[in-house]
């Protein structure tokens, strides 16, 4: 599984890379590899309680 | 390891922490992340004065890789494009399990040197690089048994304990790396660099990492304290305030301050030596 908001991109449009890379939709922006390891999910990492990219545009609290 | 030493003229060992395992060319265009990359940064600082580089590994996308066959494929490529510098494998991990964090210390030839965290270490708001004690022994206990010679890494001053814990055990000299940033980190300070400086023993070795604006000031007053330095894109992407940095410019850049106070340049032959590293090339 992997998050939602993932896609693998080779450009955003104003930067090119020979192999596509993690590419978040939710912040319009390339992300970290280590927090690409949340965003597949692995290393029972999970988007829905450990990004706060996806928290925030799930409208989720901290406390929930 | 003292101001004496350093008035001595005690060669500085300099490692060059070429990739790390936190961001990727999104955040820095020249962070090398294949194999052929760091083998070319690796030759690089190399040539500009390192006697030690930290290697992590990547996948081809950029995205963290444990794997014996990935690290064997780095340290390869490294080794064939270097002459004489000493191969460290990370063995950090936020969040990645035991078994994989183990996985570098495995290739053929085992690294000479690998790094060894004393501690958890917190990323954001939920990620947390445990270390548990457990951890630490494991890891440790297969650096033993393969002859690789440990850096401790110590996020923050409480870190010491753990590294005096194992103290018995280690080989001498026993080799510290003060690491000081945000977070969970030391904090940056030339005080608390100094407060850490004068709790470790005599008999030891101790490098020193500032992340970001800290790398400048902070290894350059290790040199001054009769330590040696790390520097490289891992901890710090620019040269300075709005310029970004290589890899050997940083490196250059700590060997042209250290030549200016009269620290020599350690050679790899020399940093073995020193640091007690069994060659492996």
């Amino acid at each position: 599984m992997a998050c939602p908001h993932l896609e693998y991109r080779e450009s955003d449009g104003d930067r090119a890379f020979d192999t596509a890379r993690a590419f978040c939709t939710v912040a319009d922006e390339f992300v970290q590899p280590v927090h690409a390891d949340i965003c597949n999910e692995r290393y029972g990492l999970d988007p829905e309680s450990d990004c706060e990219i996806f928290r925030e545009h799930a409208g989720l609290d901290w406390d929930e | 390891m003292t101001y004496e030493e350093y008035l001595d003229g005690k060669p500085v060992v300099i490692t060059a922490a070429l990739t790390g395992g936190i961001q990727g060319k999104e955040a820095h265009p020249d962070l090398p992340e294949t194999p052929t990359e760091i083998a070319e940064a690796a030759a690089a600082v190399e040539e500009a004065g390192a006697a030690v580089v930290h290697l992590h590994a990547r996948r081809d996308n950029g995205e963290r890789a444990f794997s014996t066959e990935r690290f064997q494929e780095v340290t390869d490529a490294v080794r064939d494009a270097t002459e004489d510098v000493i191969v460290q494998h990370s063995t950090g991990g936020t969040a990645a399990p035991d078994a994989l964090r183990a996985e570098p210390l495995r290739t053929d030839p085992a690294p000479e040197m690998a790094s060894l965290d004393m501690g958890p270490m917190n990323r954001g708001r939920r990620l947390t690089s445990e270390n548990t004690r457990d951890t630490i022994n494991g890891l440790h206990t297969e650096m033993r048994e393969r002859g690789i010679k440990p850096e401790l890494e110590v996020f923050n001053n409480g870190h010491l304990n753990e590294a005096f814990r194992i103290f018995d055990d280690l080989d001498e000299p026993p080799y510290l790396n003060l690491i000081f940033g945000p977070g969970t980190l030391a904090p940056p300070s030339p005080a608390n660099l100094q407060r850490m400086v004068d709790q470790l023993p005599a008999s030891g070795e101790f490098n020193v990492i500032g992340f970001g604006p800290h790398q400048l000031p902070l290894t350059t007053q290790s040199l001054i304290l009769g330590g040696h330095v790390r520097v490289g894109l891992e901890d710090n992407s620019y040269l300075r305030k709005g310029e970004l940095a290589t890899n050997e410019a940083l490196v250059a850049r700590a060997v042209r301050i250290a030549n200016e106070l009269g620290r020599p340049i350690a050679s790899p032959a020399q940093a073995r030596d020193m640091l007690g590293v069994e060659s492996r090339r």
